[in-house]
């Protein structure tokens, strides 16, 4: 039990510490892209 | 409100949270290989799309739309190789996860440990890094493919000299000795031991670049090192080194 604990906050870490900058970087990209391609549709 | 909220745009945050996970795990896929340039240059082409259409930038936007249509074909063919091997090892990775799992480092270090204590009886130099979460792949890239599976006896054949790969470094990604006969960055710092040779100052300045765990096997002394973000362990029993190794990877005994 307690391994799986441990496990999990590890893995819940590296969630937010692993390439955090490239996981900001590829949000942000995917909300420009996301709002291009709606406009994109509403002009179209 | 929240609720409400999320209910209306659950759709578009679904849609977006799809986005994310596929830009990311390109951009991750490519990073440190030669494609991610490629990766970098689609992205700023992806802002300025949005800024002319926003902006209403009629003209730049045709004139950028039709440039990438047809320079989609440009980049088909000058990375082939990258996008090739990329979607041949898509299907291999762990979607969830960059990291190896707990069994598979275990066997993974009982075949290195043998192999280690094989060579350092002989007085064979070897220099193995294995990846972490920081990608090895533009150093990979230099060596000779191998893609095979641990073994004990794989490493000594390598690492036995004249054979053309002994000379290099080894490298380990994903539970899998992806190359042989690497090059590594030889490390830039004057005050490092001159008893220390190549071998330790290239496995030294890898890490100092990446967060990889190199193991080294002197030729000279026949001693067993391992480094991991500059700094060296030095003269390491069998025992010592996997229980060293398995403390970095924050596996528990």
């Amino acid at each position: 039990m307690a391994k799986i604990k441990i496990n999990l906050i590890h893995r819940i870490k590296h969630l937010f510490l692993h390439h955090p900058w490239l996981k900001i970087i590829s949000l942000i990209l995917a909300i420009i892209s996301w709002l291009y391609i709606k406009y994109e549709m509403l002009a179209g | 409100m929240n609720s409400s909220f999320l209910l209306i745009y659950w759709k578009a945050i679904f849609e977006i949270a799809i986005l994310w996970f596929i830009i990311y795990h390109v951009i991750l896929f490519f990073e440190g290989t030669r494609a991610i340039q490629l990766v970098r240059g689609i992205a700023i082409i992806m802002v300025a799309f949005f800024v002319f259409q926003r902006l209403g930038f009629d003209r730049l936007d045709w004139l950028f739309k039709s440039f990438f249509a047809t320079s989609v074909i440009a980049v088909l063919i000058i990375f082939h190789p990258e996008i090739r091997s990329g979607l041949a090892k898509l299907g291999q990775r762990h979607i969830f996860t960059t990291q190896l799992r707990e069994e598979e480092l275990e066997i993974m270090l009982k075949e290195i440990g043998k192999a280690i204590e094989s060579l350092s009886q002989d007085k064979f130099g070897a220099l193995i890094a294995i990846e972490k979460n920081d990608p090895l792949n533009a150093f990979a890239e230099n060596g000779v493919a191998i893609d095979s599976k641990i073994s004990s006896e794989l490493i000594q054949a390598i690492f036995t000299p004249n054979n053309p790969l002994h000379d290099g470094g080894m490298i380990m990604q994903s539970g899998r000795i992806s190359s042989a006969g690497c090059f590594f960055p030889l490390a830039q710092n004057q005050d490092l031991n001159r008893i220390f040779g190549t071998r330790h100052r290239a496995a030294i300045g890898l890490s100092e670049e990446t967060d990889a765990l190199i193991i080294i096997v002197s030729e000279e002394r026949s001693d067993i090192s391992l480094v991991y973000r500059g700094k060296l362990y030095k003269d390491l029993g069998q025992v010592d080194l996997i229980l060293k190794v398995k403390e970095i990877f924050k596996i528990k005994e």
